[in-house]
């Protein structure tokens, strides 16, 4: 049922996707001042990268619509509160684009309540500033890629449970049939790698 | 707990996944605003940017961006309608135009009929007037004395015709019409026209083209197609 997080892709998207974070700080200072052109940029910049996550997550094309258009309008909304000097915009953008389509997941499961407003306080634009531009490369892409491929099949179930489904440690255990111990090992263990991975990449 | 036992839940917690104990410390850590958390956190909102950003990409409909654009104000949203809306003004224009055309058309073709009817009218006149200003114009008149017949004039010339002048006509039915006749000496009556009476019962008929001068001139009633002989008895006659 789980699909793979990363199918055969692509270098060239990943170059795409760290290109697209690192040149967006003129994007971000236009946004700010409600410039229109800007707005269309960043939906040409992301509006592709957004509807695919989120119809990645909802796995339904109408909602997916609604979703974009409530994360666009969103970010636009908010971005007064963004760091356009030091703010990452792209890895904001994605983190609303993601929190709306997991928010969706949980309202249709009548699951709102306090999930709600914890991802609403996580995905501040205030988060998104003093990003390392090393965060962001090329080669740490590559690296999280190939670092995603070497993980066990549980490790890997865990890692899109958590991103693409929006299950805590619990609610994974409960899905995969597993004790909480063994999960929570496996989610460790996966984000571990990745990161280790990321860190070596970095110090190069 | 300190800052490394919580190094692998940073990425839980800015999912908004993170539960109980750990959740809870890493707050009070960032709430204290501690750095090695703080940095942490920024670290972790950059592997999920990655892995968010890997994600298989497919084709956004193209009405989304419009759609999008629209919400946040910066597009009418669906240009769509301002095109069906130019398109129904346009057929509702075009409308108006071809049925002010046709009007128009219209209004043209009556005044075209009545400068018609008018130059004939003129044309016929001017046959009157030539037949009454003509010495050799002989008159013979009818229904003088009557007390509601037709009553008129024949201005006969041999020449040039015969003019019938010619009042209180009676009312057609529908689909009758009024004929004259020549009628020779001794001979049976020729068609000489047909003609209608105006609304006060009067008209005027024109036969022209030489005519022999022992003629009678009659008037029957006949269908609107006319007759070749009289179908009806004669209405008022009048000979030379």
């Amino acid at each position: 049922m789980l699909t793979r997080l990363i199918p055969v892709s692509l270098a060239l998207a990943l170059l795409q996707v760290a290109l697209r974070f690192k040149d967006d700080v003129d994007l971000a200072r236009r946004l700010r001042g409600r410039d229109a052109g800007a707005m269309r940029e960043l939906y040409d910049r992301y509006g592709r990268l957004v509807y695919s996550l989120i119809l990645r997550i909802v796995r339904n094309s109408a909602a997916a619509e609604d979703l974009v258009q409530e994360t666009f309008l969103r970010v636009w909304n908010r971005m007064q509160a963004f760091d356009q000097e030091r703010g990452a915009l792209g890895p904001w953008v994605l983190a609303v684009a993601r929190n709306r389509a997991i928010d969706y997941l949980r309202s249709a499961d009548a699951k709102i309540s306090a999930g709600a407003l914890e991802l609403d306080r996580l995905e501040h634009p205030g988060q998104f500033s003093d990003f390392e531009d090393r965060a962001l490369s090329l080669d740490r892409a590559r690296r999280l890629k190939d670092a995603f491929e070497k993980l066990t099949p549980n490790q890997k179930t865990v890692v899109e449970l958590a991103y693409y489904e929006g299950l805590s440690q619990t609610e994974m255990a409960e899905r995969m049939q597993q004790p909480l111990g063994t999960v929570k090992t496996w989610v460790r263990s996966a984000l571990k790698t990745l990161r280790e991975q990321l860190s070596e990449a970095a110090a190069v | 707990m300190t800052c490394e036992d919580l190094r692998d839940s940073y990425e839980l917690y800015s999912l908004g996944l993170l539960e109980g104990e750990e959740k809870r410390e890493i707050e009070a850590h960032l709430g204290r605003h501690c750095l090695v958390c703080e940095r942490n956190l920024k670290d972790a909102l950059g592997v999920n940017a990655m892995l968010l950003s890997q994600v298989p990409e497919v084709v956004a409909p193209s009405r989304l961006r419009r759609r999008v654009m629209a919400s946040v104000g910066i597009e009418r949203a669906g240009w769509a309608w301002v095109a069906a809306l130019a398109a129904a003004c346009a057929i509702v224009v075009a409308l108006w135009l071809s049925l002010e055309k046709r009007a128009a058309d219209r209004e043209l073709a009556d005044a075209r009929r009545t400068l018609q009817q008018s130059v004939v009218e003129r044309d016929r006149l001017e046959q009157a007037f030539t037949f009454l200003n003509q010495p050799e114009t002989r008159q013979v008149n009818f229904g003088q004395g009557q007390p509601a017949p037709p009553r008129g004039n024949f201005f006969f010339n041999p020449r040039l015709g015969v003019l019938l002048i010619a009042s209180n006509l009676p009312a057609l039915p529908a689909g009758k019409t009024y004929e004259m006749w020549v009628i020779p000496k001794g001979g049976t009556p020729r068609p000489a026209g047909l003609f209608q009476s105006g609304q006060q019962g009067t008209a005027m008929h024109i036969l022209t083209g030489a005519l022999d001068p022992h003629m009678t001139f009659a008037v029957t009633v006949e269908p609107d197609s006319g007759s070749q002989a009289p179908t009806s008895d004669i209405l008022f006659s009048a000979g030379l």
